[in-house]
């Protein structure tokens, strides 16, 4: 079909369908592009005109009074080093898990995914008392083990690619078996390979999970020298709700977008690179029983 | 009469009792030769477990050692230093006494009303809509979930400044259409609906695509030959898509009922568990505890969290296994 495709199987015009999608997309991208395109305006014109944009006042100020203000770069850095171990344990040892879970039978087999499933009901400031002692006791306070360590094998990684590996044809691994290949060699080889997707929306999934993770990061690692990026931010938002001396309101506004343009954008482009893996990913891993 | 094809993820919450599902039907030649039990070596069955050890250890260290650890400082009254003086029941009795707790789980059965419902709904519409239309679809889909993907406190800084009540961009858009300002974040009736909205912007999207992934299973052929029976477009989606979508559907409510009471991060940045504490939900009342180094109590209203959180949810893994 060449034609313009504007009507659904029956004949019923498509167009009030886009509509709603339009208006919907719209509302859910606007927040994002509003406070990126804020952040260059000039502090006093946030808050006086919200709505509008000049291209002619286009300013940096915002960022360099956050840059001044809130440690950015070495909460960029602590992110970056947390992000390249955690994820790179979780990526190998999640799927590896689900593979036993997924293409074995073994004794004890449910009573370990029932505790997979505990993990991912537990909430997780339930056990952030004991953790903190724990890391206490290990000596691991404001470390970087005590950042990567504690759910570096995450239980949601193992619940969701069990899913996509139970959809690996058993003849696939009974032909590699024969072969003559290892049980390890098959998870490496076989498994893996085959499951690209699903392991692309891991990725990506784990990336935003780490990059994003909030509440363990701020009791287990709260000095400012240690501090992962959302930690930052979090102190500079509470700097800004009322409590700080000295700096009026428009400023704080303003530095507060700059800050969340700056934690924003990373992902969006990563997202944006890779959002046919993402999607993909979990579409592959929600599908298959 | 065959049974549709199990659409979603929920599917595991079924697996439990049996293992992974062997195939049915004829067996072959193949399947029914001595199955290689030759093959079976003893590499063979220690395998599995050497693939779990590393969750294993971690959910040992730091799962279920703290677990054990908050369970017995429940009965502990603790401030962090010094002996820990035994208490028995008493942070139990003192929180199910405690109105300010109970308020916080009220307000978190509050939240999930604002959020659980509309957006089930919501998700449905949208992800029937993407998957009848062809134009755009893959546009949609990335816009949806890019707010999935953002960092949390980034959004929520971006909402204190856009709901502020002087000063924002939403009170500025309904000053130029004549309406009057909303007191968004600062008044108990609208702090919560704010919050809401903030946690069904941020999550819907990842809705949508467990839908989506559960309609793609659903047979085309259901829906022409119900055309064909003169059923309408509404009768379809009720009478067909919702029922084959209950998987997906239940999936999405256990995993977002986990969130909602789980919430945390939105009201600790954006609105500090105010005003008045209509905002402090589950999760903030229990940080508020370790913030005051109450750890005894925290241990405690801890439990009693999880006790909630785990019978909601195996609330409704029951309604989905009883459907079946």
């Amino acid at each position: 079909m060449t034609t313009l495709d504007v009507r659904g199987r029956r004949g019923r015009p498509l167009l009030g369908s886009h509509m709603f999608l339009l208006v919907l997309t719209v509302a859910l991208l606007a927040p994002v592009v509003w406070a990126v395109l804020s952040s260059f305006k000039p502090a006093g014109e946030i808050i006086r005109d919200p709505l509008g944009f000049d291209p002619a006042t286009f300013t940096l100020a915002n960022f360099r009074g956050m840059f001044h203000d809130v440690p950015v770069g070495s909460g960029f850095l602590n992110t970056g080093v947390v992000l390249l171990a955690k994820g790179a344990i979780t990526m190998f040892f999640a799927p590896l898990a689900a593979y036993a879970f997924a293409k074995y039978r073994f004794r004890g087999q449910n009573l370990i995914f029932g505790a997979v499933l505990l993990t991912l009901m537990l909430p997780t400031i339930v056990l952030i008392i004991p953790l903190l002692l724990e890391m206490k006791e290990l000596g691991w306070v404001n470390t970087y083990q005590a950042l990567i360590l504690p759910g570096s094998v995450d239980a949601f990684a193992i619940f969701w690619m069990r899913q996509v590996i139970a959809a690996v044809p058993d003849e696939l691994l009974d032909a590699a078996r024969i072969d003559g290949c290892g049980e390890f060699g098959i998870f490496w080889r076989v498994v893996l390979p085959a499951i690209r997707p699903g392991l692309a929306g891991l990725g990506v999934l784990t990336i935003m999970n780490i990059y994003n993770d909030v509440v363990w990061p701020v009791v287990a690692a709260s000095s400012s020298r240690m501090a992962t990026l959302q930690v930052v931010l979090t102190t500079l938002a509470q700097n800004i709700s009322g409590n700080r001396v000295g700096a009026d309101y428009a400023t704080i506004t303003g530095e507060l977008l700059a800050a969340a343009t700056v934690a924003l954008l990373p992902l969006l482009i990563l997202f944006i690179l890779l959002q046919k893996h993402f999607i993909n990913g979990i579409l592959a891993g929600s599908v298959k029983g | 009469m065959t049974r549709p094809a199990p659409s979603g993820a929920a599917t595991v919450f079924r697996e439990g009792r049996r293992g992974p599902a062997v195939p049915a039907g004829p067996r072959t030649a193949k399947a029914a030769a001595p199955r290689g039990r030759r093959t079976f070596s003893w590499r063979r069955r220690l395998a599995p477990y050497a693939f779990v050890l590393p969750f294993v250890a971690v959910f040992l260290a730091f799962s279920i050692y703290p677990l054990f650890f908050t369970l017995r400082l429940s009965f502990t009254d603790w401030h962090g230093t010094g002996a820990a003086q035994w208490v028995g029941f008493g942070n139990y009795r003192y929180l199910l006494a405690n109105s300010a707790f109970w308020s916080s789980l009220g307000n978190s059965a509050v939240l999930w009303l604002l959020v659980v419902p509309v957006q089930l709904v919501l998700s449905v519409i949208v992800a029937v809509l993407l998957n009848t239309i062809k134009r755009l679809r893959s546009f949609y889909r990335v816009a949806f979930v890019v707010p999935f993907v953002m960092p949390l406190v980034a959004i929520a800084q971006i909402w204190i400044v856009l709901f502020d009540q002087n000063y924002g961009a939403v009170n500025a858009v309904l000053g130029a259409v004549g309406l009057p300002p909303v007191g968004w974040l600062v008044t108990s009736a609208w702090a919560k609906p704010t919050l809401a909205l903030l946690f069904l912007w941020k999550t819907t999207g990842f809705v949508v695509l467990i839908v989506l992934s559960g309609l793609q299973q659903v047979e085309p052929g259901l829906y022409e030959a119900a055309s064909l029976d003169g059923a309408g477009r509404v009768r379809q989606l009720w009478s067909i898509t919702v029922p084959l979508l209950r998987r997906s559907l239940m999936f999405s409510v256990v995993l977002q009922t986990l969130a909602v009471f789980q919430i945390f991060t939105e009201p600790y940045v954006v609105t500090k568990g105010g005003p008045y504490n209509s905002t402090t939900t589950a999760g903030l009342f229990l940080f508020n505890h370790i913030n005051r180094a109450d750890l005894g109590t925290g241990a405690a209203n801890s439990f009693l969290l999880v006790i909630v959180v785990m019978a909601v949810s195996l609330l409704f893994v029951r309604l989905l296994r009883a459907e079946d």
